[in-house]
């Protein structure tokens, strides 16, 4: 349905995608993980069609996304901004921006009141939307993009800053959109909505993709190993040092930052020869966590950096 | 062009749902009018202007100073002057205290000197606190100092005559000479009633009766000249207002959602700039309707005044579409469009009567949108069709349009 190819973009010399590329099908719901600066906003503007001067091409259902305009239509977009009008009613903002989309309006009004029925907020459908909490206006944010029934939507971390409540219904929404055929892409620092919400996940850093796959066969990128967690009082460049005759002796250093390191170990007997060469080099550790592989040490291993750098 | 009127109707909607802005700029310009109305015009209605309290001095109290000081006495002169007699150290020392309009200094030997023909000056010393009341006076003693030169020249000879016999002692003063000079002026003026009657020329005052006109300067008509200026300048902060929302929404990103979508960034461009142009032309709607039943307030012919309004409208959305395609962000639209608008205002006219101003600033105010409303609106009341000031005001508008639409173009395409 979707397949990007070379996709490249730069602001002056920061290269903010290298050649990306991409296939994504009908149904599909890709998990865009990465850190800041890593290329996601800019991957989801130049899709949206609101960012210009990049090469590589974009194919959607076999045609070029930017030369038919008509492909508009099937496209929904769900940015970071809350986007709507805060003195407008929900129904209002709903009927407006679906109004945008090739839409007959008796097929609107129901849809929204069907969008408003699922995000929660059927109940105060009237009320101008500047009286809502951040978390009922992401919940709003997210029904418009998906007013016109769209074959791909793109959501540009719809969970930022948000509650509990509102997340779980956000990533219901998405979830259901998937399930109803729509292709969905959606950018996010929170592994745990990705682990749960995608059947797919990419994880992209300095305009590129990493990996890609479902969450096991990321996970099998670290391998069967533990992941050894180490806090301590020392900097990462003697940490680095300290370990460095041992590693790739069933050793394996995933990241190391001052104060916290993280390792996989083939094997839980290798942790007493990690400790004595962090005490030989009198390397303060305070901290020991051993952990089973998850997306997080998968994130750790190659990008070499937490997702909240 | 369905996109375009969907953003069209959303812009109206949303302003009429949060109208704080909208009617606050409606309601300044009306109640400023209200405030100048009530400082500056007459509070009764048809009233006259009050008496000019005038200072005279006779240093003369010859037969050509009593003709003059008789002159204010005349029925209609009394009713526009208050004349005081007192000499001419209590009347510079009233004159000091701005205790009256003008003093007239009537010098001694006045009388002798006009039948002898020599030069004579009547000196008025004019209140410098007021501003036109002095030159009431000032004009009133010009008109007469022309008269009675007009009649000493004119009996010459009779006035020789009489001049002589001024020189005698009263005890021999030749009364029975008086009568034949009095004649011979009388024969002049027989004989010159030859040529003069029937006049060609008479002097007719006539008061208008037309239902409901008034023949003296009312509020009413204060209103009416005041409140354009007020409407103008503040359609210039309600088109600029919302031609805000080019910016506003640049900054928080509706517009990249709008772009997302299938509407074209033309269609947007000219949703916006007929947003602008719409709700003016309904703000001076408002305007005008609460002017007319306020204040009295008259138009001339409604449909030439919605006209005038449309015009100055399209105008002011299209300054202010080319303004924000101009400016960064809000705070930049700010700092720039309040000092325009005052600008336009003080240099068109909106502030002060243009009349009052310097040549200069009228001149610059040629440039203003404010100036030809005002004009167009003034000749309107006056019964006339205002064709150059709506020929200008469209002109310059489509102009403006013709910069601001490729520049909108490139600050809302991708």
């Amino acid at each position: 349905m979707l397949e990007i190819r070379n996709l490249t973009k730069s602001y002056g010399d920061i290269l903010a995608l290298d050649r990306f590329s991409l296939d994504l099908g009908k149904g599909e719901v890709l998990g865009l993980l990465g850190p800041n600066g890593a290329g996601k906003t800019t991957l989801i503007s130049i899709l949206a069609g609101t960012l210009a001067d990049f090469s590589g091409t974009v194919t959607f259902q076999g045609r070029n996304l930017f030369a038919d305009r008509a492909l508009k239509n099937r496209l929904g977009i769900v940015p970071q901004d809350m986007a709507f009008y805060d003195e407008l009613s929900a129904m209002d903002n709903l009927l407006f921006w679906g109004g945008l989309y090739d839409v007959p309006r008796a097929e609107l009004k129901r849809r929204a009141a069907e969008l408003l029925e699922r995000v929660e907020l059927a109940g105060r459908a009237k009320e101008p939307v500047k009286k809502f909490s951040g978390g009922m206006k992401r919940r709003l944010n997210t029904a418009i993009g998906l007013l016109h029934h769209p074959d791909l939507l793109l959501l540009d971390e719809p969970t930022v800053g948000i509650d509990v409540q509102a997340k779980v219904s956000i990533l219901d929404i998405i979830r259901n959109a998937g399930a109803s055929g729509t292709a969905v892409i959606f950018t996010t620092h929170q592994l745990a909505e990705v682990e749960t919400t995608c059947s797919r996940i990419a994880i992209m850093d300095h305009g590129r993709i990493l990996a890609q796959g479902t969450l096991d066969e990321l996970v099998r990128i670290v391998g069967e190993r533990d992941i050894v967690e180490i806090t301590g009082e020392f900097a990462a460049g003697p940490f680095s040092e300290a370990l460095q005759d041992i590693a790739g002796d069933g050793i394996e250093l995933l990241s190391v930052a001052d104060n916290l390191a993280s390792l996989a170990v083939a094997a839980t007997e290798q942790i007493p020869r990690i400790m004595d060469r962090l005490f030989r080099r009198k390397l303060a550790v305070t901290d020991l966590k051993i952990k089973s592989p998850n997306l997080e040490t998968v994130f750790l291993k190659l990008t070499g950096r937490s997702l909240r750098d | 062009m369905r996109r375009l009127l969907l953003v069209l109707a959303n812009d109206v909607r949303r302003h009429l749902k949060a109208p704080m802005a909208i009617l606050i700029f409606m309601v300044i310009p009306l109640g400023m009018t209200g405030l100048i109305g009530v400082i500056f015009a007459p509070q009764t209605e048809g009233s006259e202007l009050p008496p000019i309290s005038v200072l005279l001095v006779d240093n003369d109290k010859g037969l050509a100073s009593k003709l003059l000081v008789g002159a204010f006495d005349v029925d209609q002169m009394k009713e526009m002057f208050q004349v005081t007699v007192t000499d001419e150290a209590d009347g510079r020392k009233r004159m000091g205290r701005g205790k009256a309009s003008a003093m007239v200094v009537i010098p001694e030997g006045f009388t002798l000197d006009l039948l002898d023909a020599k030069p004579v000056t009547l000196l008025v010393v004019k209140n410098p606190s007021e501003q036109f009341l002095p030159d009431v006076v000032e004009e009133f003693m010009n008109t007469m100092a022309v008269m009675l030169s007009g009649v000493v020249q004119a009996f010459a000879e009779e006035v020789r005559g009489i001049r002589a016999m001024l020189d005698r002692p009263v005890e021999s003063f030749p009364w029975d000479k008086l009568g034949p000079e009095f004649g011979k002026a009388q024969k002049k003026v027989v004989a010159a009633r030859t040529y003069l009657d029937p006049l060609i020329l008479r002097l007719k005052a006539e008061e208008t009766k037309a239902a409901g006109a008034r023949t003296s300067f009312t509020q009413a008509d204060l209103f009416s000249a005041v409140l354009p200026g007020m409407a103008v300048m503040f359609l210039l902060f309600i088109v600029q207002t919302l031609m805000r929302d080019i910016i506003s929404e640049r900054e928080d990103g509706k517009l990249r959602r709008m772009l997302t979508t299938p509407l074209r960034p033309i269609e947007l461009i000219g949703a916006r700039i007929a947003g602008g142009w719409v709700m003016g032309i309904a703000v001076l709607l408002v305007m005008v309707a609460a002017g007319t039943l306020i204040f009295r307030a008259t138009w001339g012919p409604l449909g030439g005044f919605l006209l005038l309004g449309a015009v100055a409208s399209f105008w002011a959305a299209a300054f202010f579409a080319l303004l924000h395609a101009l400016v960064r962000n809000r705070n930049q639209s700010g700092a720039f469009s309040a000092p325009i608008i005052l600008a336009f205002s003080l240099f068109g006219g909106s502030m002060m009567n243009l009349e009052a101003m310097p040549k200069a600033f009228r001149t610059v105010g040629i440039l203003t949108p404010n100036r030809w409303f005002i004009d167009g609106a003034a000749l309107l009341r006056d019964g006339r069709f205002p064709f150059v000031p709506i020929l200008i005001l469209a002109g310059s508008g489509i102009l403006l349009l013709a910069l601001a639409v490729p520049a909108l173009r490139r600050r809302t395409s991708v």
